[in-house]
């Protein structure tokens, strides 16, 4: 069974608030008869009402189904029970009768549904009387449908795989349809933004953000819509905020024109805006692609907040095929990250990537025990460049390109730089992470694992002949769980 | 020939008034290249293609900036640094027996160690406020812990931590003096099977109990340190049923933790 992972979960909310509803409701203690399968998750959740509200969710098909009274798709309470089952917190189990009930009459339900759905509406936005398919109404009758489906079984002679593939096929046309739809409401609101100027009022609002990155929620672009909150956090943190702003605005202008063209983008970078733009692919589809094989190094690790969700990155570079890696890992309040991966070992490991010439990947089978130490290979500075750049050329809206470097500190006025005989790429580090590195390095080159981003450089390693420091930024303890 | 970055300052300057007061920079060079073969109806659509496609070129150009000259380093120490399990100690000692801490940077110092460079600025943000730790980890630092604080000003100490006392001072060579009870004190200087057999004798009978966990915490972090191994041993002894069981494990803890520390601090 291949669990969620909570960008999934996030992907399917229908608005920031329903996730941020769903949160206090992310602790076991919250739940009972918890349970999940190859197929569906379940449990009872203790809410306000006086009966615990039944939630159940099938992850195959996506389709969720709670006894609440809520009229949201999917409910709080629904987000909340994904949210536990991506971190591990629900166990497996048998399904109860009332899950089996409702998984059958699923079946039952989508064997007789032939009628097509509506149409889309002519400006290309779907109808609201289409939800999409994939999640269902909370609350639903299933007892009644349940026999009607019966009735109408007999009836039906084609076979339940070729409804599934019908009922795929025109999800997956309508979650195109709703995201092509919305990627035309974002350049409108670029456009808006170009005419009216940066120095439009409106811009200090975090409404005018909130509100598109919610539309771009509801048309399943949420990557989109986290970039346009970190947006929102640019206007007015820095004396350039314009020209921060300004290239970010470029950059979703180019992801908005190239997601309304994929089907003439050449097959890698069609499949890399698709990601970037917010198209979710399971991580069992991932984890079934031809392995990346190598021994591994645990360059770099960064932990950094978007919203409410503290976000670890794991930079791994490919021994043998010097190919860098990244894996992600997620944690809402109170719950964990992957701890798995310690910087400055290796592992020799199956890499599974995303689509496209992506960094992210997924670590498949492990070959043995983590070795240790390791340390990344480290080029001078104008060559890290060389390579930040041949990546950013191919995905221009990277955030985050990791180098390793050799290269000493320069102070710059009251900021730091990295610097040798090719050059010097100001860092943005403060506090400990610096402190450290300062101390580490004192007047000597060392060599530095760092993420390129477009403010600055990240310092994340130190590798020395015995050991690594991690100094990347960590998550606030108050936040996570300790795993 | 306008270079990508003046053309960046230009669409800046266009992008702040917006376009409905001001158009867009006609593109030259290579932005041209990427933007001419577009049909663009309305300024602020020239506009948005502009800016993408300079974004996407300085991006896929970046290049260091000029070479700087290196930070000097600190002036040289020639004591050794200590031991990587050493600094895993004190990790666990500032977590778990914070009692141990001053311990741990006399012993540092004492034994002619000093304090690995990644842990410097930690022990250093660590003891800003008490004048006679800040004095003590300076010294455990070494030269370091001034070169980092020329650099750092954040890492000074604070308020009278600032007027750090004469490192030569007895109060920054002795430990601080902890209140342990006169009936218990015998146990400080007696040899380790003694304090050992009384310790855990009265643990096992109920005489010392949970109310007397902090005095005999002082007391087990000021005993002899030969006594450690056979007071941990004693205590590891005291029967898992025993109402004194969760409070002998406590001290087990501390003294093998004081023990070790001790051992990996040996003198070089």
């Amino acid at each position: 069974m291949t669990r969620w992972s909570t960008e999934q979960v996030e992907a399917i909310a229908p608005s920031a608030a329903a996730l941020s509803a769903a949160r206090p409701l992310t602790t076991v203690a919250a739940w009972g008869g918890l349970g999940a399968d190859d197929r569906a998750v379940w449990g009872s959740c203790r809410g306000s009402g006086a009966e615990p509200y039944d939630t159940m969710v099938d992850h195959v098909g996506v389709v969720t189904r709670c006894t609440c009274p809520s009229r949201r798709r999917p409910c709080k309470h629904a987000l909340a029970l994904l949210l536990l089952w991506s971190v591990g917190d629900v166990p497996d189990a048998a399904p109860p009768p009332g899950v089996v009930a409702w998984l059958a009459a699923r079946e039952r339900g989508s064997s007789r549904q032939t009628t097509p759905r509506a149409a889309d509406t002519p400006d290309g936005r779907p109808d609201d009387a289409s939800e999409p398919s994939t999640v269902d109404g909370c609350g639903r009758d299933t007892t009644a449908e349940s026999d009607r489906a019966d009735s109408d079984r007999a009836d039906s002679d084609r076979s339940e795989s070729d409804h599934d593939a019908a009922d795929r096929d025109r999800a997956r046309d309508e979650r195109v349809a709703r995201m092509h739809a919305g990627l035309i409401e974002l350049d409108r609101w670029l456009d808006d933004r170009m005419r009216t100027g940066l120095a439009d009022p409106a811009l200090a609002r975090y409404s005018t953000w909130d509100e598109l990155a919610a539309r771009l929620v509801d048309a399943q672009a949420g990557s989109l819509a986290n970039r346009i909150r970190r947006l929102a956090g640019l206007v007015g943190a820095s004396p350039d905020w314009h020209s921060d702003v300004l290239a970010e605005l470029g950059l979703l202008h180019l992801l908005a024109q190239a997601g309304r063209r994929l089907g003439s983008l050449p097959g890698s970078l069609a499949d890399a805006v698709a990601t970037t733009v917010g198209w979710q692919v399971r991580q069992a589809d991932v984890l079934a692609g031809v392995p990346d094989t190598d021994t591994w190094i645990v360059a770099g690790r960064s932990d950094t907040r978007e919203d409410r969700i503290e976000v670890r990155r794991h930079w791994l570079r490919g021994e043998t095929s010097e190919r860098w890696a990244l894996v992600l890992s997620f944690a809402a309040y109170r719950q964990s990250l992957d701890t798995s991966l310690t910087v400055g070992t290796a592992v020799a490991a199956d890499i599974h990537r995303y689509p496209g010439p992506a960094l992210r990947a997924l670590v498949g089978a492990r070959h043995g025990d983590p070795i240790d130490p390791a340390r990344p290979p480290a080029v001078d500075l104008a060559s890290a460049c060389d390579g930040v750049g041949s990546m950013l050329a191919a995905e221009p809206w990277l955030d985050r390109v990791p180098f390793t470097a050799t290269a000493a500190l320069a102070a710059v006025g009251s900021q730091f730089a990295l610097t040798d005989d090719t050059g010097s790429l100001p860092l943005i580090a403060g506090g400990t992470p610096l402190a450290t590195l300062l101390a580490v390095a004192g007047g000597d080159p060392v060599d530095v694992t760092c993420e390129w981003t477009p403010h600055g450089v990240v310092p994340l390693a130190i590798h020395l002949d015995d050991r690594s420091i991690d100094i990347g930024p960590r998550a606030d303890d108050s936040f996570v769980a300790a795993s | 020939m306008t270079t990508v970055d003046e053309a960046w300052s230009q669409l800046v300057a266009v992008a702040m008034l917006g376009t409905d007061r001001r158009n867009p920079p006609q593109p030259v060079g290579v932005i041209a290249d990427l933007v001419d073969d577009t049909v663009r109806a309305t300024p602020s659509e020239r506009m948005l293609a502009q800016v993408a496609a300079t974004v996407a070129v300085r991006r896929a150009g970046v290049v260091p900036g000029p070479v700087r000259p290196p930070v000097a380093g600190p002036d040289p120490d020639a004591r050794p640094v200590c031991i990587p399990a050493a600094v895993d100690r004190w990790h666990h000692v500032i977590a778990s027996w914070p009692v141990l801490e001053d311990e741990w940077v006399l012993t540092v110092i004492g034994n002619g160690w000093r304090v690995p460079p990644e842990l410097a600025p930690t022990i250093l943000i660590r003891h800003r406020n008490d004048p006679i730790r800040r004095a003590r980890v300076e010294l455990a630092c070494g030269p370091l812990a001034s070169w980092l604080v020329g650099h750092l000003p954040d890492l000074a100490a604070r308020g009278t931590a600032g007027s750090a006392p004469d490192p030569r001072s007895e109060e920054i060579a002795e430990l601080p003096a902890l209140p342990i009870p006169p009936d218990l004190e015998a146990m400080l200087y007696a040899d380790g099977e003694r304090v050992a057999r009384q310790l855990a004798g009265a643990i096992d009978s109920g005489a010392l109990v949970h109310a007397h966990r902090a005095v005999l915490v002082n007391l087990v972090a000021r005993m002899r340190p030969d006594s450690l191994r056979a007071v941990a041993a004693a205590l590891d002894a005291i029967d898992g049923g025993a109402i004194g069981f969760p409070l002998a494990s406590v001290l087990a803890d501390l003294a093998r933790t004081r023990e070790r520390m001790l051992d990996e601090l040996r003198p070089n």
